[in-house]
C-alpha cells in the first residue's frame, strides 16, 4: 500500500501538526486525489457516523465528507433557501471536481441531509445511497435490523471493491478502527487531563486527519505524535475549562476553535465526533457485522440527531460536563442548522437547571471573521472569573 | 331522483361533510382534556391509527393543529411565544406553533387539545423526533419511534416478498410489537385482536378511496381542486384514518366524485389550465393563495402533497384481515416509505401525474419551515424539466410563518408564470399544422 | 399607422414607449415615480406621445407593466415585469437567452426562448444581497456619490473579500476593510464581486445560456458590466435603453395584442 499522507514523518513535533493542520484545511482534499491516482477507490461518507470498518475491509478509503469553508458556486442552485452550508458545500465538493467518489453514503440525521441521496444521484455517475440507521434503537429488534442492514453496506461495498469481504477481512479492520478508537481517547484524555499541552484546534487538527486518510496511517501518526505531546513542556496557564458542544456536523473553521483557545481550555467536545462514535472496542470474536452493530447501539457516544431513549440529552450533556470537569460550557449551533438550533434550548435549560454557566453562538464553516465572537466570550470568562 | 336534486344532494357534499368531522373530532378533544384524558399524538405519516384506537385513545395530530393556527390567522403569536421560549426562528413552525399550544395548556382557535399520555413518531420527518422529544420533557410522556426504512435510493423501492422488503418489514413487526405493549402500559386495556381487525378494515376503504377519488380528478374538468378541496378530504384521510366515519366518507366522497366525472361537473373555477402542486400549502393566507390561482382559471388537479400527508394512502394498501398484525407493517412499510418517496425521488411519480392527469404546469412551493419537503425541490425540478417540457413555477413561502409570506411578491411570479402557459399556448396554436 | 404603448411603473421611476406596427421605438419617456402612481404613469405616458410626435387617439393598446401596473388606469391591460424585460432584451438583442435585470430594489435572473417565451425565472426581491441597494449601501459607508462607485472601483487592483451577505451589515465590514488600511478601490471591487456572484447564483438557477443580455438602472455601472463578464467568462449585452426594456416589452404584448384582434375569425367547417 503507498504511503497517502508522508509529509509528517520525521519530523520534529510543530513540523507534524503544521503538516496535519495543512492537509485538514486543504479544500482540494489532495489525500482523496493520490489515493485514486494510486488505482484505490473511495467511498464517501456525510455526517454523523458511518460504519468504516465495512468500506476498509474491501480495501476501500472511508472519506469523512463534512462541507468545506469554499463557495458553492455550482451547489447552491440545486438546494432552496434556509438551509446550513455543509449541505451545499459537500455538493460543491463533488459537482466541482475537488472529490472524485465511488461511492457516497448518506444517514438521515436531518431533514435537510435525508435529501442528500436524491440531490446527489441525480448530480453524480456514482451510486448514492441511503443507511438506515436506527432511530429506535431501544427495540429488541434493532441490533438485528442494523446487523442486516450493514451486510447490505457490505454488499454495495463489495460492487465497488469487485471483490468478496469476507468476517476474516472485517475483523482485521475492526481491529485497526479499535485501535485508532483507543489511540483517540488517549487524545481526548491528555487534552481533559492536561489541556495545556493540547489546544482543541491542534486535538482537533490530529483528530480530523483520520476522515482522510488510511486508518492505518492515521494510527501511526497518532502513535508518534501522542508520546510527544504527553511530553511536550508548555506552560499551564489559568484558563477556565469548558466543553464545546455542536461541532457534531458542520465544522467550525479552526481559526473559531483558535479563538476559543485563547480565552479557554476546551478539555471536551463534540467535533467530528463520528469519527469517535463507538465508545469502546468493538469485539473480536463473533460474527463481525453483528458486533459493529451491538456497538453502535450499546456502546457509541450521542448526538443532537440521534434519538435514544437511555441517553436522554440533557443528562448526556451534564454528564459530558461532569466527567470532563468543566466549568462552564460553550454552546454552539451551525446556522439553520434545525437539530443543533432545536438542541440549544434542551442544553439551556438542563445548565440552567444545574446553575452551570454557558455561552451560546451561532457559527457557519465558512465563517472568516471572528472578531465579535472573541470580545463576547472574553467578557464571558471574564465574568465567570471574577464571580 | 332528478339529475338536478342528486346534484343537490351529492355535489359538495364532501367539504360540508368533512368541515363537520373536523369539528366533531375537535369537540371530542376538548371534552378529552377537559376530562384529563390523556391523548395519541401522531403524525401524518405512519400515524397508526388503526391501531390506537383499539386502544380508544383520543387521536391528536399536532400538524394538523398547528397548520389550523395559521388558516385561523393566530399563528403569528404561537410562533412568538416559542420563540420567546427559545426556539429559533429558522426552524419548523408547526413545531412552535404545537409548543405554544402546550405552553397554553391546549388552549387553540378550536377547543382545547389534550395533553398526550403517548406519542409515536416514525422517522419519516427527522423534526417528529426532536418535536417528541420536547413533549418527554415537557409532560414525562413515553415517546415510541417507529424506524420505517425507506428506499435506499432513487428507484431501489424493495418489493414485497423479496429479501430485502422482508428484512424491513420483520423490523417493523418487531416494532409493532413492542408498541402494543406500550400501548396496552399507557391504557390500561389489553389488545384485543378482533378490534384491530375492525379497524383495519376502515383503514381499508379508506385507502380504496382515497385512491380512487385521486384518480378521478384525471377527469376534464377536474372534479375538485387539489389544493383547497384536497385539504380538506386530507385532514379526513389523517383525523378519521381507521375510523368508521372515515370509511364512510371515502365511500360517499367517491360516489360524489364518480357522479361529477359522470356529468362533467368541475369545480367553481371555469378550468383553463390543469396544474399540479408540490410542496406544501402556504397556510396563512391560504384561501387567496388559492385564488391566486383559480384567477387565471388555474386548477390544481393533483398534488404530492395529497400523497405524503397522507402518510402514503394514496397506494390504496388493503390489509389482510387474515392476517392483521403482519399485515399492518407491510401496510406501514410500504404507505410511509411511498410517502418518502413522494419528497425524495419524485420524478417518476411527477412524470407519472403530468401524464395520468394531463397537466399543463407545475408549481412547486418550497417553504422556509419544512426543510424535508423543500431542500431537494429544486434539484428535482431541474431533473424534471430535463426530460419534460412541461413549464413550472417556483414559488417560496412558508405553511405558518407569515413574516416570510408576501402575497405581492408572489402574485408577481404567479402572474408571470400565466403569461408564459398563455404564450405557449398562443404560440402552439399560431404554429402551422 | 397603428401605435402600441408599454408604460413600467417602478418604485422609484416610471418609463413609457410608444413603438409602430414594426416595433420600432418611436417614443419614449422617463419620470419620478413619486407618490402619486396614477399621476406618474399618465404623465409618462404623455411625455412619449409628445416625444414621437403621436396623437393619443392612434395608440391602440396600452400595457402596464411594473410593480405599480395596476395603478395604469388609462391602460388595456397588464402584464409582469419578468415577462416585459424577457420581451424587451429579445427585441433589443434577438440572440438573447438569458437574461439579468439588475434594478434597484430586486435583481431577476430569466431564461427565454428565441420566441420571448420565458423558459424559467428567479428573483431576488426579499433580500438586498445582489441588487442595487447593496451598491447604495456602500455609497452611503463611503460617503461616495453613487455614480462614482463604478469608475472608482475600476481602478481597483485586488479586490477584499466582502464576506457578509446582509446589506446591513455590509456598511460595518467596508468600514471595517477601511479600518484595517485596504483600499476604497480594492473595497468597492470587493463589492462588485460580491454582488455579481450572488447574481449569477440567480443565474445559475435559471441556467446560463448564451447570449446573455444585461438590464436596469445598473447596467450603467462599467465595473459591474466587466465584473460581471469577468466572472461569467464571456460577454453580457448592454444597451442604452437599458432602463426601457421593461416599457418596450410592455409595448410589444400591447402590438401583440392589436395584431390578434386583426386577425380573421377561423373559417367554419374546415377541420
Amino acid at each position: 500500500m503507498t504511503t497517502i499522507f508522508a509529509a509528517w514523518r520525521g519530523q520534529p513535533l510543530d513540523e507534524m501538526l503544521f503538516h496535519c493542520r495543512e492537509l485538514v484545511e486543504d479544500t482540494d482534499f489532495p489525500t482523496i486525489r493520490r489515493w485514486r491516482e494510486a488505482g484505490g477507490k473511495v467511498v464517501g461518507h456525510f455526517q454523523v457516523y458511518f460504519p468504516e470498518e465495512i468500506a476498509h475491509a474491501g480495501g476501500l478509503l472511508p472519506f469523512k465528507v463534512r462541507g468545506a469553508p469554499i463557495e458553492p458556486t455550482q451547489a447552491d442552485s440545486r438546494f432552496g433557501s434556509y438551509l446550513c452550508s455543509i449541505i451545499k458545500t459537500s455538493l460543491e465538493l463533488a459537482l466541482s471536481g475537488r472529490v472524485q467518489l465511488d461511492l457516497f453514503v448518506t444517514h438521515p440525521i436531518c431533514d435537510a441531509a435525508r435529501n442528500l441521496a436524491g440531490v446527489w444521484g441525480r448530480n453524480v455517475s456514482y451510486p448514492c445511497r441511503i443507511l438506515y440507521l436506527p432511530q429506535n434503537p431501544n427495540s429488541g429488534y434493532a441490533a438485528r435490523y442494523l446487523r442486516d442492514e450493514y451486510d447490505r453496506i457490505r454488499r454495495l461495498c463489495e460492487e465497488v471493491a469487485g471483490r468478496a469481504i469476507t468476517d476474516d477481512d472485517l475483523r482485521r479492520s475492526i481491529d485497526v478502527f479499535n485501535e485508532n478508537r483507543a489511540l483517540l481517547r488517549r487524545l481526548y484524555a491528555l487534552k481533559r487531563e492536561r489541556p495545556w499541552l493540547l489546544p482543541v484546534d491542534e486535538a482537533y487538527v490530529l483528530m480530523a486527519v483520520g476522515g482522510l486518510v488510511p486508518r492505518e496511517e492515521h494510527n501511526d501518526l497518532l502513535r508518534t505524535v501522542l508520546p510527544l505531546l504527553e511530553h511536550r513542556s508548555l506552560p499551564r496557564r489559568d484558563k477556565i475549562r469548558v466543553i464545546l458542544e455542536g461541532g457534531f456536523c458542520e465544522q467550525p473553521p479552526l481559526d473559531l476553535l483558535r479563538a476559543i483557545a485563547r480565552s479557554c481550555y476546551v478539555v471536551d467536545d463534540d467535533l467530528m465526533i463520528g469519527l469517535r462514535w463507538l465508545v469502546s472496542d468493538v469485539p473480536a470474536d463473533g460474527d463481525p457485522l453483528q458486533a459493529l452493530a451491538t456497538s453502535y447501539i450499546d456502546r457509541s457516544a450521542h448526538s443532537p440527531v440521534q434519538h435514544d431513549l437511555t441517553k436522554p440529552k440533557d443528562r448526556m450533556l451534564v454528564e459530558r460536563l461532569e466527567h470532563a470537569d468543566a466549568q462552564a460550557a460553550i454552546l454552539m449551533a451551525a446556522k439553520m442548522c434545525e437539530p443543533g438550533l432545536e438542541e440549544l434550548v434542551v442544553h439551556t435549560r438542563a445548565l440552567d437547571g444545574k446553575g452551570v454557566r454557558y455561552f451560546v453562538s451561532e457559527f457557519e464553516e465558512s465563517m472568516s471573521s471572528f472578531d465579535s465572537l472573541e470580545i463576547q466570550l472574553e467578557t464571558f470568562v471574564e465574568n465567570l472569573v471574577f464571580d | 331522483m332528478t339529475d338536478t336534486a342528486r346534484d343537490a344532494g351529492i355535489v359538495g357534499r364532501g367539504n360540508e361533510v368533512g368541515a363537520r368531522l373536523f369539528r366533531q373530532w375537535f369537540e371530542g378533544l376538548t371534552a378529552a382534556a377537559e376530562e384529563g384524558r390523556g391523548a395519541a399524538y401522531v403524525f401524518v405519516m405512519g400515524s397508526l391509527c388503526e391501531l390506537l384506537r383499539v386502544f380508544d385513545f383520543p387521536i391528536v395530530f399536532p400538524e394538523i393543529n398547528s397548520l389550523q393556527t395559521a388558516v385561523r390567522r393566530v399563528a403569528a403569536e404561537y410562533l412568538n411565544e416559542a420563540e420567546n421560549y427559545g426556539f429559533s426562528p429558522d426552524i419548523c413552525g408547526y413545531v412552535k406553533a404545537d409548543v405554544a399550544t402546550q405552553l397554553r395548556g391546549g388552549m387553540h382557535p378550536m377547543g382545547r387539545i389534550p395533553k398526550p399520555a403517548l406519542a409515536i413518531a416514525t422517522n419519516a420527518c427527522n423534526t417528529y423526533i426532536k418535536w417528541g422529544e420536547i413533549w418527554e420533557r415537557m409532560h414525562g410522556m413515553p415517546l415510541f419511534t417507529l424506524d420505517i426504512p425507506g428506499s435506499r435510493g432513487a428507484g431501489l423501492a424493495s418489493t414485497p416478498g423479496g429479501e430485502d422488503f422482508e428484512r424491513d418489514r420483520r423490523y417493523v413487526a418487531a416494532q409493532l410489537e413492542e408498541l402494543i405493549a406500550l400501548c396496552e402500559r399507557v391504557s390500561g386495556k389489553k389488545f384485543d385482536i378482533d378490534r384491530l381487525r375492525e379497524h383495519l378494515g376502515w383503514a381499508n376503504e379508506l385507502n380504496t378511496g382515497w385512491q380512487r377519488v385521486l384518480e378521478l380528478n384525471r377527469s376534464r374538468p377536474a372534479v375538485f381542486n387539489a389544493l383547497s378541496d384536497g385539504t380538506i378530504y386530507l385532514g379526513v384521510a389523517n383525523g378519521f384514518r381507521g375510523a368508521p366515519e372515515g370509511a364512510a366518507f371515502f365511500r360517499d366522497l367517491v360516489e360524489e366524485m364518480t357522479h361529477k366525472a359522470e356529468h362533467g361537473i368541475g369545480t367553481p373555477v371555469d378550468e383553463k389550465w390543469r396544474l399540479i402542486f408540490v410542496g406544501v400549502p402556504c397556510y396563512p393566507i391560504f384561501r387567496r393563495f388559492t385564488e391566486l390561482f383559480s384567477d387565471w382559471g388555474g386548477v390544481f388537479v393533483n398534488s404530492t402533497y395529497l400523497l405524503f400527508a397522507s402518510g402514503g394512502a394514496n397506494l390504496g394498501f388493503t390489509y389482510d384481515l387474515r392476517r392483521p398484525l403482519e399485515s399492518l407493517a407491510e401496510g406501514v412499510l410500504l404507505g410511509v416509505r411511498d410517502a418518502m418517496d413522494s419528497m425524495f425521488f419524485q420524478t417518476q411519480t411527477l412524470v407519472r401525474m403530468i401524464d395520468d392527469h394531463a397537466a399543463d404546469g407545475i408549481v412547486y412551493h418550497p417553504i422556509k419551515s419544512c426543510r424535508t419537503v423543500s431542500t431537494g425541490l429544486a434539484d428535482t425540478r431541474r431533473a424534471l424539466m430535463a426530460i419534460r417540457d412541461v413549464p413550472s413555477l417556483f414559488v417560496e413561502s412558508d405553511m405558518m410563518d407569515k413574516r416570510v409570506v408576501s402575497e405581492a411578491q408572489m402574485k408577481n411570479r404567479i402572474d408571470a408564470f400565466f403569461e408564459g402557459l398563455a404564450a405557449r399556448r398562443h404560440q402552439a396554436a399560431a404554429a402551422p399544422a | 399607422m397603428a401605435y402600441a404603448a408599454g408604460v413600467d411603473v417602478g418604485s422609484t421611476q416610471t418609463k413609457a414607449v410608444l413603438i409602430d406596427e414594426t416595433r420600432r421605438i418611436v417614443g419614449r419617456a422617463l419620470t419620478d415615480t413619486g407618490a402619486n402612481v396614477m399621476r406618474a404613469a399618465e404623465t409618462a405616458f404623455q411625455q412619449a406621445l409628445a416625444d414621437g410626435g403621436v396623437p393619443e387617439e392612434e395608440v391602440e393598446f396600452v400595457v402596464g407593466t411594473g410593480y405599480g401596473r395596476y395603478k395604469v388606469t388609462f391602460g388595456n391591460t397588464q402584464v409582469t415585469e419578468i415577462s416585459c424585460h424577457a420581451r424587451g432584451a429579445v427585441q433589443l438583442f434577438p440572440r438573447t437567452r438569458t437574461v439579468l435585470d439588475m434594478g434597484g430594489q430586486d435583481t431577476k435572473a430569466i431564461r427565454v426562448h428565441p420566441s420571448g417565451e420565458i423558459v424559467d425565472f428567479c428573483m431576488n426581491d426579499k433580500c438586498a444581497a445582489g441588487t442595487g441597494r447593496f451598491l447604495g449601501a456602500a455609497a452611503v459607508a463611503l460617503d461616495l456619490p453613487l455614480v462614482e462607485l463604478g469608475p472608482t472601483a475600476l481602478r481597483g487592483e485586488r479586490a477584499v473579500r466582502i464576506s457578509t451577505t446582509c446589506t446591513v451589515f455590509a456598511e460595518s465590514e467596508v468600514l471595517s476593510w477601511l479600518g484595517k488600511g485596504k483600499k476604497i478601490e480594492d473595497i468597492l471591487l470587493g463589492v462588485h464581486e460580491s454582488i455579481a456572484a450572488r447574481s449569477i447564483g440567480l443565474l445559475r438557477r435559471v441556467g446560463i445560456e448564451e447570449e446573455v443580455t444585461f438590464t436596469g438602472g445598473v447596467t450603467k455601472n462599467q465595473a459591474m458590466v466587466e465584473t460581471l463578464n469577468k466572472r461569467l467568462g464571456l460577454r453580457v449585452n448592454v444597451s442604452d435603453e437599458a432602463h426601457y426594456i421593461g416599457a418596450l416589452g410592455a409595448a410589444l404584448f400591447a402590438l401583440e395584442r392589436i395584431v390578434t384582434a386583426r386577425a380573421p375569425a377561423p373559417a367554419k367547417g374546415i377541420a
